[in-house]
């Protein structure tokens, strides 16, 4: 039932001399809605880029519903949609008519779906597209992927200009698309809170490369926060597998971890005659642990 | 009865996965005897779209329920509401119990309770969930 419909291997892109993906693997299968996370600067558009074919890569492979991304055939760009952060609109257009126009290149155009997601999200037919307001536009953007109804959807940061009532009508458009089991995402975004109620899978970006991918609920369980209280004063370093973060203060110890086991925490803080608390972390939290830019600026960093 | 999705509450940015709210929130209405035996839950549609999220995440909420004989697919009509929410044995389900009644004690020492007073709480807490 899942078939896999992006696969990167070894993947590399470098800017003359700046390397931005440095070997990376990656897999996307049907039905999956998968956030795409990473601090700026770590790869995020570069990859969708390459996986999309408008970038050529350095080495390794890419492929898009099993052909070669950068020779995507045009059955194939047919079955996705895409929004990029530059999109390209020509202002002197009426809504109405870029759209038409969009539509003109596709073999099935909704027109009626593409109307009724105008109406829904308040966008003026009749009004040039020059006269837009930067988030207006990102509606028609988004809207203008989905008219051919995609099977795969890639959004670079879509919802960055949208206020928050757009957002979440954007989001509603999101689980419609997903109603259909077979459908699947791609999208980067720094909005975490957006992310947690529509992503199934996170992949977190770190220099170039996988830093995590899986499940959003497996992360969630994984990445916890733990407080150690002692009778007498810790040792100084804990040793504790999988340590993100780790600040011992005397009798008291903070830690973040990215594999937390409840067994092994039982049986290492008993060992210490210590108790433990655990604190589940949301997305952005762990987005900052993951990227060892916590709050606490002294905080030591153990990969 | 057919619970409607607005009696859900489901925070997508708190550190518990939402599907595990969903499944918290069920049992807690069938431990609280707002669901009962041959209730049935909404579609996975419905919750999906009224509480915007992944319906896939609603999907595991349910099936992790029908796992563990909470509810029951029933043909053309959705899930249903078998029986109480519990599984394991006791031990286990007292242990499970353990954590959450520790913050709660924890709680009450912060505000000059005794254990007189805590367990006084409890009880009335109790009766007012008459199993």
């Amino acid at each position: 039932m899942n078939t896999t419909i992006i696969q990167a291997t070894n993947l590399q892109k470098q800017f003359k001399d700046n390397p931005v993906l440095t070997g990376l693997d990656l897999k996307v299968e049907s039905g999956q809605v998968v956030g795409l996370l990473g601090t700026n600067g770590s790869g995020k558009s570069t990859l969708i880029k390459c996986v999309l074919g408008l970038l050529k890569p350095t080495s390794g492979t890419s492929t898009v519903f099993n052909e070669k991304s950068w020779d995507l055939s045009a059955t194939a760009k047919s079955r996705l949609g895409y929004v990029s952060q530059e999109f390209a609109l020509l202002p002197w257009m009426t809504v109405k008519g870029m759209t038409e126009y969009t539509g003109a290149f596709y073999e099935h155009w909704d027109y009626a779906y593409v109307t009724r997601l105008m109406k829904e999200w308040n966008l003026d037919e009749k009004q040039r597209v020059g006269a837009l307001s930067v988030g207006q536009r990102q509606k028609l953007a988004v809207i203008m992927a989905l008219g051919h109804h995609p099977e795969l959807l890639v959004l670079d940061e879509p919802v960055a200009s949208l206020d928050p009532v757009a957002r979440r009508q954007f989001l509603q458009s999101l689980i419609e698309f997903t109603e259909d089991e077979e459908n699947t995402i791609l999208f980067s975004t720094h909005i975490t809170s957006d992310l947690e109620r529509v992503a199934s899978h996170v992949v977190f970006l770190e220099e170039g490369k996988i830093g995590f991918s899986g499940e959003l609920d497996s992360l969630k369980h994984q990445v916890k926060r733990i407080r150690i209280s002692a009778e007498t004063d810790l040792p100084l370093s804990l040793n504790i597998p999988g340590t993100l973060r780790s600040q011992v203060d005397g009798k008291h110890a903070l830690l973040a971890v990215k594999n937390f086991r409840p067994e092994f925490m039982e049986s290492f803080t008993k060992e210490l005659n210590a108790t433990f608390t655990v604190e589940d972390l949301n997305l952005e939290e762990i987005f900052l642990e993951l990227s060892g830019v916590s709050t606490h600026s002294e905080a030591e960093v153990i990969l | 009865m057919t619970i409607k999705p607005t009696q859900f509450e489901v925070h997508p940015s708190s550190g518990v996965p939402i599907y595990l709210q969903i499944i918290e929130q069920i049992n807690a209405m069938i431990a609280g005897g707002y669901l009962g035996a041959g209730d049935m839950l909404p579609s996975v549609r419905q919750m999906a779209t009224e509480l915007g999220v992944n319906p896939m995440t609603i999907s595991k909420a349910y099936s992790k329920l029908e796992a563990d004989e909470v509810v029951g697919r029933v043909r053309g009509k959705g899930m249903q509401v078998q029986k109480s929410a519990h599984s394991g044995n006791l031990k286990e389900r007292m242990q499970e119990l353990k954590p959450l009644m520790d913050q709660a004690i924890v709680r009450g020492r912060q505000l000059g309770l005794n254990d007189a007073q805590i367990q006084s709480v409890v009880k009335k807490l109790l009766r007012e969930y008459k199993s």
